[in-house]
């Protein structure tokens, strides 16, 4: 379920926002995200964004291995 | 099997196979029935190639080309995967009642331009008006003849053990393009069609070995269809390493959009070749001099383990079988 | 990013820790572990179960028969994911209604379906509305449009479901679950946090193979200690107060009901329906659907396989009757499925 896309916010308009996925681009809903704003990355579902991306998978995942 | 033919009949797989199978072979059965790309005739003492290829592309106009030029190139690659030089081509229209002339005659001036770039002759032709809503605008039909190569021996039976997998260029983009063309997702991106004439291709990878054992055109059902298909007729295991397998940047953002595969998408323009490991890196290199295969690759290596299927060695060291091709494509989304 | 892949593989390889049952509760997550190969880097004590994480799957037979005959008798046009275009009812599925002239339109986005009813006024479109947390905002956002503009021509024949009552359900069926990211996106982690004092263990998981292999290193670590735990292990999306503006959406829009899990029965609370001023939108209501039970394969054990009672290849159907081309019980079908996946990846 709940296939995820992240993707660079280009443009953001009035509730939408146009997003970009290494070349595929869509203009999808952000009425969910405040204050969000172009060069902003954002988890996309169904056709509406649904969260920030506060850093990328690397970075991440080398923080948790690093805690254990 | 089903009651009625449906979609995933027509989708390339193991259903197009069994379809294939249970149906025409056991009517059709003969010695030179054959489950390549083209069958290889003897006639009159020189080896010929022999095929046909039926287009209902919808929408029939899209970015990198159209119905008229994939009916060409389709069957002009055919029978190029066999070594065999294209020479004629006969061409057949179903044209549904109201289509406007005038993109009949741009089809027509695509078709005439690939076959010239293709070294080829279109030289005789059949036309028929279907009434109104019959078919979706125009379906074309051509069936082609070639000349082998003396030195061409290529089947998807003659894989062997040691041999390296070469695919001609980045995947998916015919496929990719047509899914985007009928705009029924909303998305866009910045992709062509790789619909092109390769026996110049062909030609190029003969003239740096004699040795190609397979070469076959990756059309519906992508590179992971054609795969299986190699692996099945020639007894053989197909081991892949998925980073080496080229997809542009934006038909890999189109498939994460959607949750596809660009294994399964079709392309229009690309070659899977296998030959001995000892000629793959010259083979690349010369097909990185021809004008359709700037990224072509090796990907992966035949196996004498693992027969019939085609592993994929992943990004995290892992392997994995790569999912057998089946039924129509369909987004996931939820 | 080979140094935390390689991190987590060490860990994961040398655990020497007590028999240990991981449930993913995501079809996403059973996708990507199945197309990684990440179950042949686990220890033989250490089992990844596929639950009931695919909408797909735990959507009831009567639910395809319902939008069957709403494509059929009532000349719906049915806007639905891919995802469902070949989910068995018990005489056919959407593909089946199609082939009988149905118009069948796969979308995208539930806001496509609004915007496609908004465009063509003569026709009356139905949106089959399935899915999770991560889904149901989408749909709601839907619904609100189409009060917005007004429409009179849209619908939704609804089966969003909820997972709280459904972990709470599985409980004795996995040792820790790798809880779905996406999902956490929205609900945030409270749930998760408040199900340690009910003595169930769990990570929120990433989807990409060094996010996945991190979570399952955590589950390995944290188990060593022998008490329930909960980590976060997917900040990067998943923020432990989730999506306010979503939740409060579905809330607006939607309210908690009784419903029916494919293969696991009624979970009490574990669904949603539309509120009351929103009923008109509600396809069953519109056009008084009779309740359909449907008819699935009495030998499908889809069920036990999502509970993590039986392997799919413990099925008598796996891999002869049921294949992904002729499936007969749901987790064939979606690609996500746990029985589709195995079938595809042999088993592994």
């Amino acid at each position: 379920m709940c296939v995820g896309l992240s993707a660079k916010v280009l443009d953001v308009n009035d509730g939408t926002a146009l997003i970009d996925a290494s070349g595929a681009k869509r203009k999808i809903s952000s009425e969910f995200i405040d204050g969000l704003e172009p060069g902003d990355y954002v988890m996309v579902h169904a056709g509406i964004a649904i969260a920030k991306i506060t850093s990328s998978d690397k970075d991440e995942t080398g923080k948790i291995m690093e805690k254990l | 099997m089903d009651d009625t033919v449906t979609l995933a009949y027509g989708a390339g797989g193991k259903q197009t196979s069994k379809l294939i199978k249970d149906v025409f072979k056991s009517h059709f059965s003969n010695p030179d029935f054959t489950e390549d790309d083209a069958a290889v005739l003897n006639v009159g003492g020189s080896r010929l190639a022999f095929t046909t290829d039926g287009f209902i592309v919808s929408p029939y106009e899209f970015p990198g080309g159209d119905i008229g030029k994939l009916s060409v190139c389709g069957t002009v690659n055919d029978l190029s995967c066999m070594g065999a030089q294209p020479l004629y081509l006969t061409c057949s229209f179903v044209i549904e009642d109201g289509f406007p002339l005038k993109e009949l005659d741009k089809i027509a001036a695509s078709m005439g331009k690939s076959a010239k770039e293709a070294g080829v002759r279109i030289v005789a032709g059949d036309t028929k008006v279907a009434g109104k809503g019959q078919v979706d605008n125009i379906f074309i039909t051509t069936a082609g003849v070639g000349r082998l190569l003396d030195y061409a021996h290529t089947s998807g039976k003659y894989a062997q053990p040691g041999d390296a997998v070469i695919v001609t260029g980045d995947i998916g983009r015919h496929g990719c393009t047509i899914l985007l063309s009928r705009n029924e997702f909303g998305i866009d991106a910045d992709v062509t069609s790789d619909c092109a004439p390769l026996w110049g291709t062909v030609r190029t990878m003969f003239g740096v070995t004699d040795q190609i054992h397979v070469i076959r055109d990756a059309t519906r059902g992508g590179i992971g269809t054609v795969l299986y298909e190699i692996a099945a007729q020639s007894g053989v295991g197909i081991k892949l390493n998925a980073e080496k397998i080229p997809v542009t940047d934006e038909v890999s953002g189109v498939c994460r959009m959607l949750g596809l595969d660009p294994l399964y998408l079709a392309c229009e323009g690309r070659m899977v070749v296998s030959a001995p490991k000892a000629q793959a890196s010259a083979i690349v290199s010369a097909l990185h001099q021809c004008p359709y295969s700037k990224n072509a690759a090796v990907i992966g290596e035949v196996t004498s383990g693992m027969k019939g299927k085609v592993v994929m060695e992943t990004e995290i060291g892992s392997k994995t079988l790569l999912p057998q091709p089946s039924g129509e494509l369909l987004p996931r989304i939820c | 990013m080979e140094d935390s892949v390689s991190a987590a593989k060490k860990i994961i390889a040398s655990y020497h820790g007590p028999a240990l049952r991981i449930m993913e509760v995501c079809g996403t997550h059973t996708h990507e572990i199945m197309r990684l190969g990440i179950r042949r880097l686990l220890p033989e004590n250490v089992k990844l179960i596929s639950g009931p994480g695919c909408p797909v799957c735990v959507t009831p037979v009567g639910y395809i028969d319902e939008a069957v005959l709403l494509a059929l008798k009532h000349n719906a046009v049915i806007c639905t994911f891919g995802d469902l275009i070949r989910v068995p009812g018990s005489e056919m599925d959407l593909a089946g209604a199609r082939r009988r002239g149905a118009e069948v339109r796969m979308v995208y986005s539930p806001l496509d379906s609004e915007e496609y009813a908004k465009a063509h006024p003569e026709k009356e479109v139905v949106f089959l509305a399935v899915g999770f947390e991560t889904t149901t905002p989408a749909a709601c956002l839907a619904v609100k449009k189409a009060v917005k503009d007004g429409l009179h021509n849209y619908s939704l024949l609804v089966a969003n479901k909820t997972m709280p009552n459904a972990y709470l359900a599985l409980k004795g069926s996995a040792d820790a679950f790798l809880y779905p990211g996406h999902v956490c996106a929205i609900t945030g982690t409270a749930v998760c946090e408040s199900l340690v004092k009910q003595g169930i263990s769990g990570v929120v998981a990433g989807f990409t193979a060094s996010e996945l292999l991190a979570a399952i290193a955590v589950i390995l670590k944290l188990s060593e200690a022998e008490k329930p735990f909960f980590r976060n292990c997917y900040p990067r999306v998943v923020k432990p107060e989730g999506n306010a503006a979503a939740q409060a959406l579905m809330r607006e829009i939607m309210e908690p009901c009784d419903t029916e899990w494919r293969g696991l029965g009624i979970i009490k609370g574990s669904g949603l329906h539309l509120r009351e001023p929103y009923r008109t939108f509600d396809a069953s209501r519109r056009y008084s659907l009779p309740k359909i039970t449907g008819r699935s394969n009495p030998l499908c054990r889809c069920g036990e396989v999502l509970q993590g009672k039986c392997l799919p290849s413990d099925c008598k159907v796996f891999g002869t009757v049921c294949t992904p081309q002729h499936p007969a019980g749901a987790c064939m079908v979606s690609n996500e499925g746990a029985c589709s996946a195995y079938y595809q990846y042999g088993g592994t």
